[in-house]
């Protein structure tokens, strides 16, 4: 574990090196199976983002990780350390918060920091203004934490996790409650965390968010996880490109010779079709040879993460989910 | 930062804390100022041994001590040690802050069992503070005088005198020990404080009402109620140690029997809040 300082035990770790990892890892709750059979693997240096519908098990997953809760079967590894077998020298590794973090509000934030961070080693009141500042707390850190609205409830959570310079920051919904500043703020601070070699878990339902700062993910559902690898894998590969002609009836044949023949539809006067990145110039190219007159290219919106998560969702629930989708092998960072 | 230090700190950080000091701090005087002014003749208050010890208190005030023990021994001091044992666990539960603790690398036995500690240490000074304020009213009101032991004929000085009613108190405390250690079982059961209250405390009236009947008397030497008045004994000459070793030895017992089985749920224990 990294001392009290500004440095991070994280930097020295090799790239490829599995941080955090489960293993069939499965709970169940009475009748209910919340967790089932979860294999996700995050990488040194990863900002992983894990995704899932409301009630899809990732708090559950979170709490297992934490070693709040038994699994049923399988475990977690942490740098070596399993879980909940070898659970205190894992936690030395790791911190965060699951659901909303929760302080003692009769004690002032700075309290609250000194002790429960004093439980993992000491710590210095340098370092104490040093997070406080980080999170943007610095003028309220001796006001009680009962005080604290929602949002500032969230960054002392942070401000936690942070302290001790941890390989491994796991956070459930981080930016719930923050105000758009605070959401930025809280954003910057786990890309910068990311760029610093920290490891960092992210459980949020914000897509966007994912997008923004994770480089890998997962979609968990129903207790299994459907998808896992680089964010920009999960994207679909395709977009929709619309196109206005001097004559469209020709250009339609044209492209039709080009891409799938089906997937070229007139709407609203545009022949809109479905094209990667490096097939519209192509396309452009040969309506021109063609003697056609190309009048506007007009690129759709690129399908999103948030597209596909509904998309994956969906099926699962419909029970079309068949295996787990695993991009993980190209593009780790 | 050791486990018992930091429950400790959180303990003095608490507004119950000083809430139930305060209110063993203030039961000796209104027993005092009541005894005081009530006529000597009548009966009023409690019956039983603890009347003698009242009665006893008009001329002497160093039984304000032991009559305000004797008082409180019934509910007060078992309630107060349920709530103080029912929050180790199930409070923490209640609040969210067990899981902040819990996301720390601290074991979860050693930390039962320092929060066990610290509850104790608070029933601790709750009674210190009730002896003390105890001794100042009554021997504010009536005096401090030789004591005569509730055996007849003997009289200790008021050296000897608070050396008993010490050791009374100690007995006590380990019997609220026990109490103690009984909610804590509960609290590791239940994810609120309230229950764990109930759940202690009910059991303690339980006992309380299988012990004052003469069919379950076969009962009588495992219940812990049964042992917390025998204290007394200590105020005759000479003292009658048996039922204190025995009362003892169920104490402990109690102690070990339910702060183990707390020990072994904690540590199973899936925390959901």
């Amino acid at each position: 574990m990294a001392g009290t300082g500004g440095e991070t035990s994280a930097q020295t770790l090799a790239d490829s090196t599995s941080v955090l990892s489960t293993h069939g890892l499965t709970k169940d709750f009475n009748h209910l199976r919340a967790v089932d059979n979860l294999d996700l693997t995050v990488y040194a240096g990863d900002v992983f983002g894990f995704l899932g519908p409301n009630g899809a098990g990732k708090t559950t997953t979170i709490r297992l990780m934490f070693g709040l809760i038994y699994p049923t079967s399988g475990y977690v590894q942490v740098l070596g350390h399993r879980i909940p077998g070898a659970r205190q020298e894992a936690l030395r590794h790791m911190t965060g918060f699951v659901d909303d973090p929760v302080f003692y509000k009769n004690l002032s934030a700075r309290r609250n920091l000194r002790l429960l961070s004093g439980m993992q080693g000491p710590v210095s009141e340098e370092r104490i203004s040093e997070v406080l500042e980080m999170v943007g707390l610095e003028n309220r850190g001796d006001s009680k934490a009962g005080s604290y609205s929602h949002g500032m409830i969230q960054r002392l959570g942070i401000a936690l996790a942070l302290v001790h310079c941890p390989d491994l920051i796991v956070l459930d919904e981080p930016t719930s409650g923050l105000d758009p500043q605070g959401t930025k703020d809280v954003r910057r601070l786990i890309a910068e965390l990311g760029e610093q070699g920290t490891t960092v878990f992210l459980s949020s339902h914000l897509l966007h968010e994912v997008e923004l700062v994770c480089n890998r993910a997962a979609i968990m559902t129903k207790g299994r996880m459907i998808v896992e690898g680089p964010v920009s894998d999960l994207h679909p590969s395709t977009s929709s490109v619309k196109v206005l002609t001097d004559n469209q009836a020709k250009a339609r044949e044209v492209l039709a010779r080009l891409v799938a023949p089906n997937t070229v539809v007139l709407d609203e006067g545009y022949l809109v079709f479905t094209s990667t990145e490096e097939l519209v110039p192509q396309a452009v190219r040969r309506l021109v040879e063609d003697g056609l007159d190309v009048l506007a290219v007009v690129p759709s919106v690129a399908q999103g993460l948030e597209d596909m998560f509904l998309n994956l969702t969906a099926d699962a629930g419909e029970g079309g989910l068949g295996a787990t989708v695993s991009a993980d092998a190209k593009g780790r960072r | 930062m050791s486990n018992i230090r930091r429950e400790f700190y959180k303990m003095l950080f608490q507004k119950r804390t000083y809430i139930g000091w305060a209110g063993l701090f203030i039961v000796p005087f209104l027993v005092t100022v009541a005894v005081r002014f009530s006529d000597a003749g009548q009966q009023h208050g409690p019956d039983g041994p603890e009347a003698v010890l009242i009665q006893l208190m008009r001329g002497n005030g160093l039984f304000s001590a032991v009559a305000t023990l004797g008082v409180l021994t019934g509910f007060f001091l078992p309630l107060l040690a349920s709530m103080s044992g029912s929050y180790t666990i199930a409070g923490e539960a209640e609040s969210g802050t067990l899981r902040t603790v819990l996301i720390e690398p601290v074991s979860r036995g050693p930390l039962l069992l320092a929060k066990w500690l610290v509850a104790n240490i608070y029933m601790a000074i709750g009674m210190a503070l009730l002896s003390v304020a105890s001794l100042i009213i009554g021997s504010a009101i009536f005096g401090a005088e030789p004591m005569q032991l509730l055996s007849g004929g003997t009289t200790i000085s008021v050296g000897q005198g608070l050396l008993r009613i010490a050791a009374s108190y100690a007995f006590v405390l380990v019997g609220m020990a026990a109490v103690v250690s009984l909610a804590t079982l509960f609290s590791t059961l239940a994810n609120s404080s309230l229950t764990a209250v109930f759940g202690a405390l009910v059991l303690v009236i339980v006992m309380q009402v299988l012990g004052s009947f003469s069919v379950f008397d076969f009962l009588e030497p495992y219940l812990i109620t049964s042992h917390f008045d025998a204290w007394q004994n200590l105020l005759r000459h000479p003292i009658v140690w048996e039922p204190m070793w025995k009362g003892l030895i169920n104490f402990v017992v109690w102690i070990v029997g339910t702060t183990g089985l707390g020990y072994v749920v904690f540590q199973r224990k899936d925390v959901l809040t």
